[in-house]
């Protein structure tokens, strides 16, 4: 059924005899899923990324919803790592402990973050050739402006892990 | 007598800048034909021990150009690229990731056999271009030419074209003793008679679902960082912002080239857990450099000379006065 959605889609095949492949697509489920991927392919190839099917869009939204930071500066740095201890605190105490002890806390981010900046000094720097960064290898082949090389790359930039 | 030798020197002075002359002219019709020509083959690409064999179709239909290449061999790897489609400078890459396609998209890459751009002003101004021998490659006859690097700040490159039509049929690059570090050739080559242009389109694997790669860059971006001192000959092209899922901050990409070599620079944060890396390492024409500089992370990377790399590691530092601004 996915091959005759990828003909009609293509012009291969006749709309008359093609009812019950719209129809079911209309209804939902896999056939629906593929009718917006197959589209979304169309829309690439011809370079209309801007029409709104759901897979395209959703995308978008959860990259809206992304902060994003131009130019990275030490101030950003401090503000992510008070982010962190304050989620762990959530998951730990009750919201009773908020109310009494809120200055507390206060204190226990300072000490928290005061502690992981310790953290991140105290770690020694490794030499290159143990930890090949793979993905700057990656983003430098995806901006340069000629190359060849990404008919070998083995992986994705966006997997990389720190 | 004296005349003689100097209507000698003068002569012989002119045929030899009429030659380099020719190989700019060969070069220029290169990457002209690159663009020009309806053709397909297939090409196999090779840096350090890995190997890839493309299939190629290219078509330049009244100014629109179409290029489809399809990975032949790419089997045992997943997240290879199994197709690229590109129209004019908008390129489109399908990759199998797991069970899914990612479809990514790029902009504005010189890909084989257009490899050279049409520009050559920049490049002339690095390298010295020299006519060389004639070979055969994939069948067909072809003018040697050599790109040789004026300094050490960048490999020199060595390229086939074909003495009827121009085309790029072999290009390799090679360090500054000589020594191949990458090669890219064409192993079978017809030219493209018909109008059809079916081929343009991906096939799509119905047991696969498809989704587009989220955004990774944002391009064009200004910052802070600058480079006190290039190497000679290459300017800044690019500025970007790389969104790294699993890094709280993006990453500072700034593209340097020379009109046909390139480098890239990363800045990050040394955020909390993340092991400052130092050193150089060199993975088949490509070095890398890494150091760290007030509590970030620098390291650049490109298919250029070590001294090239840490050149521009050094160079870099913060704007102090927009810093103490902030």
């Amino acid at each position: 059924m996915k091959d005759q959605l990828s003909a009609l889609i293509d012009g291969e095949l006749e709309i008359d005899s093609a009812d019950h492949l719209i129809a079911s697509a209309k209804a939902g489920g896999e056939l629906k899923q593929c009718w917006a991927h197959y589209h979304l392919i169309g829309d690439v190839m011809r370079g209309e990324m801007n029409t709104n099917y759901s897979l395209s869009s959703r995308v978008m939204s959860a990259l809206e919803a992304e902060p994003t930071v131009l130019a990275p500066n030490r101030l950003q740095e401090r503000v992510d790592m008070a982010s962190v201890p304050e989620s762990r605190l959530t998951v730990t105490h009750s919201g009773k402990f908020w109310s009494i002890a809120a200055s507390v806390a206060a204190v226990m981010f300072v000490g928290v973050m005061v502690l992981q900046l310790n953290q991140t000094e105290e770690l020694m720097p490794v030499e290159i050739a143990q930890s090949v960064p793979t993905e700057y290898l990656q983003a430098h082949q995806a901006a340069a402006p000629n190359g060849a090389a990404y008919y070998i790359q083995t992986a994705s930039f966006t997997e990389s892990k720190q | 007598m004296l005349r003689f030798f100097g209507a000698l020197f003068l002569s012989l002075l002119s045929i030899s800048s009429l030659a380099a002359d020719d190989a700019w002219l060969s070069l220029q019709k290169s990457a002209y034909a690159a663009r020009e020509l309806n053709y397909q083959g297939v090409f196999v690409y090779q840096n350090g021990k890995q190997k890839s064999s493309v299939q190629i179709t290219h078509m330049n239909n009244a100014g629109r150009e179409m290029t489809r290449n399809v990975v032949l061999d790419n089997s045992s790897q997943a997240n290879q690229p199994r197709e690229v489609y590109s129209q004019g400078s908008d390129i489109v890459i399908m990759r199998q990731k797991n069970q899914k396609m990612v479809i990514e998209k790029r902009r504005g890459q010189n890909l084989f056999p257009a490899m050279l751009p049409t520009d050559l002003r920049a490049i002339k101004a690095s390298y010295t271009a020299t006519l060389g021998p004639k070979e055969y490659i994939a069948g067909r006859e072809a003018q040697v030419i050599d790109l040789v690097s004026n300094d050490a700040l960048r490999y020199s490159y060595k390229i086939w074209a074909d003495t009827e039509y121009g085309l790029l049929l072999k290009m390799t690059l090679v360090d500054n003793n000589n020594k191949t570090l990458e090669q890219i050739e064409f192993t079978q080559l017809s030219t493209l008679n018909s109008q059809d242009v079916n081929w343009f389109q991906p096939k799509i694997d119905v047991s696969k679902s498809y989704e587009m790669q989220d955004k990774t860059a944002v391009n064009h971006v200004e910052s802070d960082w600058i480079v006190a001192e290039l190497p000679a000959g290459y300017v800044k092209v690019d500025h970007r912002a790389l969104v790294v899922p699993g890094k709280a901050t993006p990453v500072d990409q700034m593209i340097f080239s020379d009109g046909i070599s390139s480098v890239s620079l990363f800045i990050e944060p040394l955020n909390k857990g993340m092991r400052p890396k130092t050193g150089r390492m060199g993975i088949g024409s490509t070095n890398v450099c890494a150091h760290v500089l007030d509590g970030y992370q620098i390291t650049v990377v490109g298919e250029v000379p070590p001294a090239t790399v840490m050149q521009i590691a050094k160079a870099v530092s913060f704007k102090k006065q927009t810093a103490s601004n902030k």
